[in-house]
């Protein structure tokens, strides 16, 4: 008889980490499953210079393009940090021909933690009553309240820098002191402040990168390639923070190359009974035991298990009685803004490469203001920054006058790029395609993904309003744009398992427990029934500490 | 599960560790092989004549220039194993036709010419490039020779150690972030 776990945790990454950490703190025996590869800071290479690489970071562009077409569209597949993402060729999935959707995974221990973009913003009411309002989907089954805490317990131990704003549609945190913002960031700020005074603000992003040293994590020492590595800990992954805690506790055992084929469902006791792996190397197939599953597998995956453990109870996938597993997947919709050049101070450049730009909060749609022509709305991230020698190609002369000239910096630039809310859409979903295999003869994902009307009125709107805000301060050269991204390239997909308060409508409770199944929980993004337009990742790790606190105590009531 | 990995992940406690000792651990970490790598694309006569180009375009001044930062090596890596076959080719015959540029202007090869009459021709290259530059990009023809060699030895340059370093005073770890510093500090010494 198989040792039985007290918790069975699928992935290691953001909210894999969190689960691992809360369940095991709270005296769980907890099993974590990681897909890929052992992680340590011995694979960082922030401080690799291009002059260590073999192509200086112009990329090993054959072998990328053989191994990771798909991969390789997101900006930190790079020569440095390509080896975090995964093998197109290992990990297929398909899409219709006119719905192309970028499924960009990293597999490894820590999973896509590594390589985050360490955005933190909070959700407030204004995101969680939107279904309900709006008369769209299903409506949350949680409010601000029930979560604030729970953002306050994961921003303490994530540490986040940034800026208290008193805005009702973007709450403040926990927050250590912000970042600064340079000197052409004040400047528009500025600005724009002047002539959106209260509407418009422009503030330091609020990131998971420490200003003040924290339980042993140093500060920012301002190398600039987070998405490589950190090896003083300072910006938060599970790796950095987490698993080292849920580690310390002694009662973590962390199984990398467990590649999860299944959950395993008991019939009798009407519980999920434990995991089907495939040994990621042997490619032999396993079982583990436990009393409690989380499935923290990132929204496609985590809908990928569930859809490939039907039953006979459940014939569509796990814990779908309400018809709506696959379905509503979301990804922000991002790259509608404006780039042009200021004219900031000429003689300020700042010093050190700060891995943060600006925010930039949503202002359209709030409750009590005017009504735009499309529902929700959205945020800018972006910054300033002035040319380097890269210029040079176009810039006439060479020699040593224009050698010379080129040590001084060049213009002063600010771009915004919108980041806005995607509807929920039934008619976007997931569903196994039979045909289509992984290395390990797990049968693949087939997606159906497109935005609507209303994701590109937003971008359209976001590009106009950037640009009429780089005017107001005072910018040349502006150049609005809306980039013809397809779903999955924010990497914030969402949706497919959604929380709901109706079993019949939704597939998750108000505590990411399944309507169906009570010790099965899902807590990664799978979970969301809308988007926002923040980014979502310290959503999941509030929800997913949550749900532990719950499950734990369903545990003590002997409920699961 | 690699008892031994976990211990490393656990094992970090770096707090305290100047920029100095993480550079250091960089370095150790990932050095590279140096220099020294055989030419496979470019020929002894085409080498020089890039060998040459790009010190002309990036002269020794108070610091090295490409051809001291071995631009020319890093050009031949990226016509072995980076460019498309199509793309070696434009590059090789870019740099062909200089040579028969040169022996119309001054009746000899690039290399062969004196440094005023290869300073002549390169301003003719640049001020060609600075009109394909000006014009509109739907009507004015395919990147020119010269405008991807510029690139081409700027970015071979300023990634080398030496580029980096002496030139651009690179700094791997600032240690700090100045918001609004007098913009000389930037390529000052530090």
């Amino acid at each position: 008889m198989p040792k039985t776990y007290d918790a069975i945790v699928v992935g290691s990454g953001m909210t894999g980490g969190w689960a691992a950490k809360e369940l095991t703190e709270a005296g769980l025996n907890t099993l974590v499953l990681e897909a890929g590869r052992m992680v340590t800071t011995a694979d960082y290479v922030e401080h690799v210079p291009p002059w260590q690489v073999k192509f200086r970071g112009l990329d090993d562009r054959r072998t990328r393009s053989a191994d990771q077409p798909i991969q390789r569209e997101c900006y930190a597949c790079d020569e440095w940090s390509s080896k975090f993402f995964v093998n197109d060729h290992e990990n297929p999935y398909t899409t219709p021909p006119d719905k192309p959707f970028l499924f960009l995974r990293g597999r490894q221990v820590g999973g896509r933690s590594i390589m985050w973009g360490r955005q933190v913003y909070r959700w407030s009411d204004l995101d969680f009553e939107a279904n309900l309002r709006d008369g769209i989907a299903v409506d949350w089954p949680i409010r601000y309240a029930d979560i604030a805490p729970w953002y306050d317990h994961v921003e303490r131990f994530v540490g986040v820098s940034g800026e208290k704003l008193g805005l009702p549609q973007l709450p403040d945190g926990q927050f250590q002191p912000p970042m600064a913002l340079n000197c052409g960031e004040t400047m528009v700020r500025d600005a724009i402040a002047k002539q959106w005074p209260g509407e418009r603000v422009v503030t330091v992003g609020r990131c998971a990168i420490l200003t003040e040293s924290l339980n042993g994590r140093a500060a920012c020492h301002y190398c600039g390639y987070c998405e490589r590595g950190c090896i003083t800990r300072s910006y938060f992954s599970s790796i950095n923070a987490t698993l080292p805690v849920a580690q310390a506790t002694g009662r973590m055992t962390l199984r990398p190359h467990s590649v999860v084929h299944s959950l395993i469902y008991d019939r009798d006791r009407r519980r999920i009974g434990g995991v089907r792996v495939i040994d990621g190397e042997t490619k032999h197939a396993i079982e583990f035991r436990g009393r409690l599953e989380f499935l923290c597998a990132s929204t496609l995956e985590s809908a990928r298990i569930l859809l490939n453990s039907a039953t006979r109870e459940f014939p569509t996938g796990l814990a779908n009685s309400s018809g709506e597993l696959g379905h509503n997947l979301m990804d922000h919709i991002m790259g509608g803004g404006a780039n042009g050049k200021i004219d900031a101070p000429a003689d300020k450049n700042p010093v050190g490469r700060r891995p943060n730009g600006i925010y930039l909060p949503r202002f359209r749609n709030l409750q009590g203001g005017p009504k735009s022509p499309f529902l929700r709305g959205y945020a800018y991230q972006g910054g300033a920054g002035r040319e380097g020698w890269g210029r040079g190609t176009d810039l006439p002369g060479f020699g040593a006058d224009w050698k010379h000239a080129l040590r001084d910096p060049g213009s002063w630039g600010f771009g915004f790029y919108g980041f806005g809310e995607c509807l929920p859409n039934h008619d976007n979903y997931v569903e196994i395609d039979k045909d289509t295999k992984d290395a390990w003869g797990i049968p693949a994902l087939r997606i159906h993904c497109v935005y609507g009307d209303n994701e590109w009125a937003l971008m359209k709107d976001a590009s106009i309003s950037a640009a009429e805000m780089l005017a107001a301060a005072g910018a040349r050269d502006i150049t609005p744009f809306v980039d013809h991204n397809p779903p999955g390239k924010a990497i914030h997909e969402m949706g497919t398992a959604r929380m709901g308060r109706d079993p019949k409508t939704s597939v998750l409770n108000a505590h990411n427990q399944a309507h169906d199944i009570p010790n099965l929980f899902v807590t990664d993004g799978a979970c969301m029934a809308s988007t926002a337009n923040q980014n979502p990742s310290i959503t999941y790790m509030a929800l997913t500490a949550r749900a532990c606190d719950y499950a734990v105590g369903a545990m003590k009531r002997r409920e699961i | 599960m690699d008892r031994r990995s976990v211990l490393r992940l656990l094992g970090v406690a770096t707090v305290g560790a100047t920029a100095t000792d993480l550079e250091a651990i960089g370095r150790a970490l990932h050095r590279r092989l140096g220099h020294g790598t055989p030419l496979r694309i470019l020929d002894p006569h085409q080498n020089a004549t890039v060998v040459a180009l790009s010190d002309v375009i990036l002269p020794a001044t108070d610091t090295p220039g490409a051809k001291a930062a071995l631009v020319n090596q890093f050009i031949d890596l990226l016509l072995a194993e980076w460019f498309s076959p199509e793309e070696r080719d434009r590059v090789l015959a870019g740099l062909a036709n200089v040579d028969a540029r040169a022996k119309t202007a001054f009746g000899k090869d690039f290399l062969d010419g004196t440094p005023t009459e290869q300073i002549a021709l390169l301003t003719a290259l640049d001020d060609e490039t600075a009109r394909w530059n000006a014009s509109p990009q739907a009507t004015r023809g395919p990147e020119p020779f010269y405008h991807q060699l510029k690139w081409l030895t700027l970015f071979g340059y300023y990634t080398s150690e030496v580029g980096a370093e002496q030139e651009e005073h690179y700094a791997i770890i600032p240690g700090r972030y100045v918001p609004c510093a007098p913009a000389d500090t930037v390529a000052a010494p530090e």
